[in-house]
């Protein structure tokens, strides 16, 4: 009870402070904020180190994955040399036209 | 539902403790397939707000942070509540199971209705991308990709909101006929490792679709 | 010793509701036996086109659809199920010397979830098909195709956690599930393979998800997310879908090296060379599978950097598999070699998976790939893979414990024809594809220029020898479920948990709990076993 009070404390006290950083223009500060939100809720509230040892195995692999995914699938961005076309719609406006023919019937 | 503290006879486990332990493991290897799930959209804002930073950014202000901070503190409320249920259901206590199951079914359910009144003010403001698309200027285009982001991503969490609501009134039925024993309570933990997952993820969710952009 | 699973309980809904992993592995059996059918259908339709420069049996939006039926349906309901849902779900169990999978609901939820994929995947296709071809690129999937997107789609969505529930279904239970004495390095090889496969199902099939998710949304919405038109970056759907798709690349040839190494240590009679190597291998395959996607994107406009490291990750990858080719390799080396068809399956498997691995290097080859990509050499490459590597296993595999699995032999002559035939089919039609990439065919169309009729033709003839050869197994195997001679429990003289136990074995798998005492391979201990059996037994002759 106290512990399961203590956590709920302690995410609220997070969250307030996600909305300082954003107010104060840190972004940083906000990412670091939600990690340790969600530190919070993985062992004040999923309780991975009361569970089986494969419980913390499973999970730091799906991390490791998601490290991967997330590092390699932004590499190409990232480094890609980008042409501006005359026209070009990467950073322009939405172009509506097509848009308003329903898909399946064309 | 047979009393869960034995095993029936072609389980394949030795003992009740060696088969919980497996469905706790089981949850976890789950809930690391469904953070793979999430990083595809996360490696989609990644890059979209890296690559197209002023339109998304701009989409990022014009969400409504007041329903977005009141609902998280909704779900961290929640989450707590739930692991309420799982200490009473330690304890065998089936009534405290109930009470504090159908309270983080509510406030999953009050976050739903909040989420649904914030989408029909997106939808009235034409905030949903596609002809009539509410902002305007050289960087709509990036705007228009964020509210797309943003609609999926509140739909997939919202799914799996739905699908948990389901799971804690199934775990609240079963209570009710007096499943839990101190013995065996392991369907209220792996619930709430689910419950307790989807809350992550919003963790996860708030500051991309609310705050980054504001900073 | 109780009754045979197969017969316990005869009823269609005991069928139907079976928890029995045994069970479900033959109603995975059929179904997927129905789609290979279906997707053989589709490739002998494409080769019959082929034969003429300007094909008259269908038309080019046809010809379209049915290569992108070809491919769906034999990757996502053939080939990736195949061997874990059939041979897995069958042995996993019976190898750790446990009773059942560790979560037996989940294992029959999975099989509904495939069957539900399965028919919402042939809606679209009859109801019209697509043409985007198996990898759904955007925008033509997303904005331009006119075909039936968005039910393929989501029946693969669907597909999708049907592969993670046998995924977390196996690698629990290879954690938790093993028998008394059984540790890590005591495992058959098989398991190894089925749990990095596992790995690569649990942790890459949800991007593949998430990817094709995106893609309906913003097909049925016309909301950007790719559509470049729409501000969308369509190679990063490439990214994410190769995320997948690469280390489906290995779900699809994994499981056939596991079973290669059951067979070629069996019909060898020695443990498998390099026990541990290959063990590992299995698992740095699953793991460098999935930092080399990029490969797939080198002349899509990825940047030069981000290529220069997916091509340099692609060459590492083949240190792993080249470890076990030359492990088994020796372990056939020395050993008294048995040419059943099982072995027979297994050598054309080490032999053609070479050929497909080494021609896999030209193409992570920055400087190559330019000239081949998009070629018939790709083509024939990943059929090498594919249909060389992976289908020859699985068949292979199916062979070996058919004897276990019904209770009967198989007709060994019939069973070695088909074999050689289907090597002799599967050269035939795929190495002119090599030539016709290389000479710059490109793949994907309905005609092609005169000069490549030869070699098109002496394709299509292989896929028909290939034709026949798939069908033959179909008919001798059901001739050997009323006919076939009955089998002892363990025809092969093979080690392993699953070849003590009766033939077909009882639901619970074993009388009692075995306990592993020697490693994975031990003749030695298998002999002295028998020498104890012959001492003991009574009734013995």
């Amino acid at each position: 009870m106290a512990r399961i009070a203590a956590c709920w404390g302690m995410l609220v006290l997070l969250l307030a402070a996600e909305l300082a950083a954003t107010w104060a223009g840190l972004g940083i500060a906000v990412c670091v904020v939600a990690v340790l939100m969600v530190l919070v809720i993985v062992l004040g509230f999923m309780q991975i180190l009361r569970g089986p040892p494969l419980a913390i195995i499973f999970a730091l692999g799906g991390l490791f994955w998601l490290t991967i995914l997330l590092a390699l699938g932004s590499l190409d961005s990232f480094t890609r040399t980008t042409v501006p076309v005359p026209g070009g719609a990467l950073d322009g406006p939405a172009l509506p036209d097509r848009a308003a023919v329903p898909k399946e019937s064309r | 539902m047979s009393d869960g503290s034995v095993l029936d006879h072609h389980s394949p486990y030795e003992t009740p403790l060696h088969r919980d332990e497996s469905a706790i493991a089981g949850m976890w290897l789950f809930l690391a397939s469904e953070a793979l799930l999430f990083g595809g959209l996360f490696l989609v804002c990644l890059v979209y707000s890296q690559t197209r930073a002023g339109g998304w950014a701009e989409g990022v202000r014009h969400t409504n942070l007041t329903i977005g901070a009141v609902n998280t503190l909704i779900l961290i409320t929640s989450s707590a509540v739930y692991t309420l249920a799982v200490e009473a259901g330690r304890r065998g206590d089936n009534r405290g199971v109930v009470r504090a199951g159908l309270g983080a079914a509510g406030l999953g359910l009050a976050f739903l209705v909040l989420k649904g009144v914030e989408w029909g003010q997106e939808f009235s403001e034409n905030l949903f991308p596609g002809p009539h698309f509410a902002l305007h200027g050289p960087a709509s285009g990036a705007a228009a990709l964020f509210y797309s982001f943003y609609f999926l991503a509140t739909f997939l969490h919202g799914m799996h909101m739905v699908v948990g609501i389901g799971l804690i009134l199934w775990i609240c039925r079963k209570a009710r006929q007096g499943a839990f024993s101190p013995a065996w309570s392991t369907p209220v933990d792996v619930v709430g490792l689910y419950w307790s997952f989807v809350d992550l993820i919003w963790m996860l969710l708030f500051p991309l679709l609310y705050l980054i952009g504001r900073a | 010793m109780s009754e045979s699973y197969l017969w316990q309980d005869g009823t269609l809904r005991s069928w139907l509701l079976t928890r029995d992993h045994k069970r479900i592995a033959l109603l995975y059996l059929g179904s997927i036996t129905a789609f290979f059918a279906l997707g053989g259908v589709g490739a002998a339709l494409i080769r019959l086109q082929l034969l003429e420069p300007t094909g008259t049996i269908l038309s080019d939006a046809t010809y379209n659809r049915m290569f992108t039926m070809h491919g769906v349906v034999m990757v996502w309901l053939f080939l990736v199920p195949s061997i874990p849902v059939t041979l897995g779900n069958f042995l996993v169990p019976l190898m750790l010397g446990a009773r059942d999978l560790a979560f037996p609901r989940l294992n029959l939820l999975s099989w509904y979830l495939f069957v539900a994929s399965g028919l919402l995947v042939l809606y679209g296709l009859f109801r019209g098909g697509l043409e985007t071809g198996w990898t759904f690129y955007t925008p033509l999937s997303s904005d331009y195709s006119e075909g039936r997107v968005l039910p393929v789609v989501l029946g693969i969505f669907l597909n999708g956690f049907s592969s993670i529930a046998t995924g977390v279904n196996f690698i629990v239970s290879i954690h938790q599930l093993r028998a008394p004495g059984m540790t890590w390095y005591r495992l058959p090889l098989m398991l190894w393979a089925l749990y990095a496969t596992s790995v690569i199902f649990v942790l890459a099939t949800p991007v593949l998800g998430i990817t094709l998710l995106l893609l309906a949304f913003e097909r049925l919405f016309r909301v950007g997310v790719f559509d470049p038109t729409l501000g969308g970056d369509p190679l990063l759907f490439q990214q994410m879908f190769w995320f997948y798709s690469h280390p489906a690349v290995y779900i699809m040839i994994l499981p056939g090296m596991g079973v290669v190494s059951e067979i070629v240590s069996t019909f060898c009679r020695k443990p498998v060379f390099g026990y541990r190597f290959v063990a590992w291998s299995s698992v740095s395959i699953a793991a460098i599978g999935f930092i080399v996607w990029g490969h797939h994107m080198f002349v899509a406009g990825e940047s030069l950097y981000s290529a220069i490291v997916f091509s340099m990750f692609s060459f590492f990858v083949s240190v792993p598999s080249a470890i076990k080719v030359f492990n088994w390799l020796g372990t056939m080396h020395g050993g008294s070699i048995r040419l059943d068809a099982p072995m027979l399956y297994a050598m054309g498997f080490i032999g053609l998976f070479t050929v497909g691995g080494l021609t896999g290097l030209f193409l992570a080859s920055l400087a190559a790939d330019v000239h081949l990509t998009q070629t018939y050499f790709v083509v024939a490459h990943f059929h090498y893979i594919m249909v060389g590597g992976m289908v020859s296993a699985y068949f292979g595999g199916l062979h070996y414990w058919w004897p276990k699995i019904t209770g009967r032999m198989y007709p060994e002559i019939w069973g070695r024809l088909a074999a050689a035939l289907i090597f002799f089919g599967f050269n035939l039609t795929f190495f002119p594809q090599f030539i016709l990439g290389f000479e710059g065919m490109p793949r994907r169309y309905a005609t092609y220029p005169a000069q490549f009729q030869i070699l098109n033709v002496l394709s299509s003839a292989g896929a028909g020898i290939l034709a026949v050869a798939y069908v033959m197994p179909l008919v001798y195997f059901g001739w050997s479920l009323f006919r076939g001679a009955r089998a002892p429990d363990n025809p092969w003289g093979a080690t392993g948990l699953e070849w003590r136990t009766a033939s077909p074995p009882p639901t619970e798998n074993f009388a009692e709990t075995p306990v592993v005492t020697t490693d994975a391979y031990d003749y030695g201990d298998l002999d002295a076993r028998a020498g104890r059996a012959d001492a003991g037994g009574p009734h013995h002759v």
